[in-house]
């Protein structure tokens, strides 16, 4: 599959590579100079591989309560909030934004490119489904906008004002593009960075891209989407979280309204509450120098105490960082081992993030 | 990309240059352009032997790990120490200051198992597709 825009990628010269069966760029010129193009000036991201289902009708605020881990019914309009669609076991079908479009009628879900059909199949066979899905991942295209100056760019090319949106708001915004030129913009995003995400008809994605480029933001591949979201100890589905982990393990509760409502996974999660868990998501960040990677065996006093689950070297930091499902009798500050190829790296076991966020809340 | 005439090439995208019994080897341009961005090297010690096509060292990109080959067996007589600090050193200059370590060969005729510039660009180009 390929996005609106991957004529575009191609003429940049991107490096292409295949993610869930999606045609995406990489990197342009060099994940790490796009790392820090976003963190300190303005990086550009194609995410129109992300899902959008709509959830619209009399009952959608019900059927919803049902199918996500938040109290959508004190959701306001234009407010955007992070929740997780769990199994009945409570592990973790997905992650996503729930955008409040018309509260108690008409939401959108911003859900994982490579999870979308799953998500659909799974809301549909949810009682109370009938007639409000409708899933517009192929007309929608989406672009993120982040870093310190994204800012001057959106007011250059769209004459848009940040700051008439809060952190996890959106709003619609008319610009001067081709067609039909409604642009629904959210101050949200997965870089850490301050900045917006736009969704738009795929008409329109091209124009818009290339005049973000031509005022000077800087196209970023998934490289850096991925080494940027890692800093900020922001979960991966299919790395960090999936069906076998729950929020509690992940230390996402923030993100689970747990007694204010039922939802599907709710028991599971009440009883992890209670009796503990026996492993937590954790930060490490090395002390010696090596890169820590996906399936890494962490080690404390010769014991096996968990995996890496996402690791990279944090270009910021120029160290390697890694999130890890630990035994949970580890505690913050200890020291521990990755094991990378047979040696004993030392690493300290910290509380995301591993860099200070720039988000103006 | 370059393919320098004077190197011998591995298939796993190595080159050696030779000096008399010695032979200096790092990897290729092709090799550095498809990691991206070198962020990490480890490298076998001075004074260790290595035998053909067996491992001396492992380089890391942002996203992938890669093993480095050995173009010629014999002993590991230097490392290039300044890529531990500045591994990015190998994506700017891979066929001069990114080298690796120099090998006292053995047996300098295993060279002829290498293959020389042509070749080795033709190998690319088919990889490439």
């Amino acid at each position: 599959m390929r996005t609106p825009l991957f004529e575009e990628h191609v003429r940049l010269g991107a490096r292409m590579v295949d993610f869930h069966g999606w045609e995406l760029p990489v990197w342009y010129t060099s994940i790490t100079k796009e790392h820090m193009a976003t963190r300190t000036s303005c990086g550009l991201f194609d995410i129109s591989h992300m899902g959008e289902i709509y959830v619209k009708g009399e009952g959608a605020q019900d059927f919803l309560e049902k199918a996500l881990t938040i109290k959508v019914s004190s959701m306001e309009r234009f407010q955007v909030r992070y929740a997780f669609m769990l199994n009945s076991n409570g592990g973790i079908i997905d992650d996503l934004t729930v955008y409040c479009l018309e509260p108690g009628l008409h939401y959108m879900l911003c859900v994982n490119a490579s999870n979308t059909p799953k998500d659909y199949e799974w809301l549909s066979s949810i009682p109370g489904a009938d007639g409000l899905l409708d899933n517009r991942s192929d007309d929608t295209a989406m672009l993120a906008v982040q870093g310190p100056n994204a800012r001057f760019y959106l007011e250059k090319c769209l004459g848009f004002d940040i700051n008439s949106i809060a952190y996890y708001r959106f709003t619609f915004h008319s610009a001067d593009l081709t067609g039909n030129t409604e642009l629904l913009i959210s101050r949200t995003g997965y870089t850490g960075a301050d900045g917006v995400e736009i969704f738009m008809d795929t008409r329109l994605c091209k124009a818009l891209w290339n005049m973000l480029i031509d005022s000077g933001a800087i196209p970023c591949g998934l490289g850096a989407r991925d080494t940027l979201r890692l800093e900020m100890g922001y979960p991966l589905h299919g790395n960090d979280i999936d069906e076998g982990t729950t929020p509690i393990e992940a230390g996402l509760s923030f993100a689970v309204d747990m007694d204010s409502h039922q939802f599907i996974g709710r028991e599971t999660l009440l009883r992890q509450r209670q009796n503990g868990v026996s492993r937590r998501l954790r930060g490490l960040v090395l002390d010696d120098r090596g890169i820590p990677r996906q399936g890494y065996v962490c080690m404390k006093e010769g014991r096996d105490i968990g995996k890496v689950t996402s690791g990279s070297i944090s270009p910021v930091l120029n160290r390697g960082i890694a999130l890890a499902y630990i035994d949970s009798s580890i505690n913050y500050s200890e020291i521990v081992s990755v094991m990378i190829r047979s040696k004993p790296l030392k690493a300290t076991v910290i509380k995301p993030p591993f860099v200070k966020g720039q988000i103006h809340k | 990309m370059k393919f320098p005439e004077d190197l011998k090439y591995t298939k796993d995208h190595e080159w050696g240059r030779p000096d008399g019994n010695r032979l200096i080897a790092g990897i290729t341009d092709y090799a550095q352009d498809e990691l991206g961005d070198i962020v990490y090297i480890e490298l076998n010690d001075k004074g260790s032997s290595i035998k053909q096509g067996e491992v001396f060292g492992t380089v890391e990109s942002v996203k992938a790990v890669s093993e480095l080959y050995a173009p010629a067996s014999g002993t590991i007589v230097e490392i290039n120490e300044a890529l531990l600090e500045a591994p990015e050193i190998i994506n700017k200059d891979p066929y001069g200051d990114g080298w690796m370590i120099v090998i006292e060969m053995e047996d300098r005729a295993e060279l002829n198992n290498l293959m020389d510039s042509q070749e080795y660009r033709t190998y690319v180009e088919k990889e490439a597709k």
